[in-house]
């Protein structure tokens, strides 16, 4: 199981969500897998990549196939493919020491440059999830069939994370840092120079010490981001912009 | 895009980050004490001390970490450690040890894949010394830091 990695070009992608009747990924990710191979870069999908939890088996199944013969191509063009896993595929944690080229791990310890990248999903420090794991897994998978009927319903979570989202700004700095900003900082005092999570669905590149970053890759359900890594170099891009 | 600047406070819970100047020790084998050490910044030499002189375990640098042992079994420094050029380490005592496991789960998974490693690298060491003799036994045994980091890294050390 690789944890300890160097990279000097690498791509950062979260929260695919593949399988998921609302994710636009399966649609998008095409290109962005010609974009990595062009610029020969290597390829991490910061968890929730595939729907396990909620998607039904035949969409999932029918939507994954188009992603692993991106990744699979990336694989055989020479590029390293990682996969953290997230809450949504937890599952995989079963194939932790190899899956078809695919190197599936916990979380990655990356250097790139002179800088110590930890990239994580980030579900570990979501107090709901650290609460109570069981109800957290039985509450989403409840979700699944209702997603799968009213996609929409996921569009009214969306709108709502979004405004929260924006309405933070208004509080002050204190309360503005999230629990995953607190994460981050209990990282970044054990040597990283960066953290770099997924899981909340929204972007975010902050200095939560004047050496120290959060960045948050974002989601693929909606239009996508990602982190791009070179040589040590951090930065976080919206695809097609 | 996104940026903004959150300040942080430096203390948290019973960590404390600490510089050390070039050479100056971190901790002393045979000493009683019971943190362990986080590398911020900087390296940090590993070495101990044996009838043929100072033996270097290990070199280790940012993230890296050593002392564990003492805060794990309450025994003296198995070995000693020294700041290469200015070192900056976070200093965890045994209580802020628990409270990092507690709220930063990773960090366990990482302790224990060091010292994994560690025990893979004495079984190796053990074998080739008892499989081979003399040369061996020396290779094995007279701080060969090489053959130690090769094994360890990258991560921990045997403080």
């Amino acid at each position: 199981m690789i944890i300890d990695t160097t990279q000097e070009r690498l791509l950062v992608v979260s929260d695919l969500h593949v399988g998921n009747p609302y994710s636009s990924a399966t649609r998008t990710l095409g290109e962005f897998f010609e974009f990595a191979e062009r610029g020969r870069y290597n390829l991490c999908i910061n968890g929730d990549g595939f729907e396990i939890l909620q998607a039904r088996f035949a969409s999932l199944a029918a939507e994954s196939a188009t992603v692993l013969r991106g990744i699979r191509r990336l694989i055989e063009r020479g590029a390293t493919v990682l996969y953290v896993v997230g809450n949504h595929d937890i599952a995989l944690e079963n194939f932790l020491t190899a899956w078809s080229g695919i190197h599936i791990t916990p979380f990655l310890n990356v250097t790139s440059g002179n800088q110590r990248i930890r990239i994580e999903h980030g579900h570990l420090y979501d107090p709901s999830f650290v609460k109570s794991p069981r109800l957290y897994e039985w509450l989403t998978r409840a979700a699944g069939p209702l997603l799968h009927f009213y996609p929409d319903v996921y569009a009214l979570w969306d709108h709502y994370e979004t405004l929260r989202h924006r309405l933070r700004p208004q509080l002050s700095a204190d309360r503005q840092r999230s629990v995953y900003h607190e994460a981050a900082l209990m990282l970044l005092r054990r040597g990283f120079d960066a953290v770099v999570f997924g899981h909340t669905h929204h972007s975010e590149d902050i200095a939560l010490t004047p050496e120290g970053r959060y960045l948050n890759c974002g989601t693929w359900v909606r239009g996508g981001s990602f982190v791009e890594i070179d040589g040590g170099q951090m930065t976080l891009r919206r695809w097609g912009v | 895009m996104f940026k903004k600047l959150i300040t942080s406070s430096e203390a948290h819970g019973t960590e404390l980050a600490r510089t050390f100047a070039d050479a100056e020790l971190i901790c002393r084998e045979g000493e009683s004490s019971a943190e362990m050490f986080v590398i911020r910044r900087g390296s940090v030499r590993v070495f101990k001390a044996s009838a043929r002189g100072e033996l270097e375990l290990a070199v280790l640098t940012k993230g890296d970490f050593f002392g564990e042992m003492s805060v794990l079994e309450g025994l003296p420094r198995d070995a000693s450690a020294q700041a290469i050029g200015e070192a900056e380490v976070l200093v965890m005592t045994a209580g802020a040890l628990l409270v990092r496991l507690r709220r930063d789960p990773t960090f366990a998974f990482e302790l224990l894949r060091r010292l994994s490693g560690r025990v893979r690298s004495l079984n190796a060491r053990l074998v080739l010394a008892l499989g081979n003799g003399g040369d061996a036994h020396r290779a094995a045994f007279s701080g060969d830091a090489l053959l130690y980091q090769s094994e360890v890294k990258p991560g921990g050390s045997t403080v």
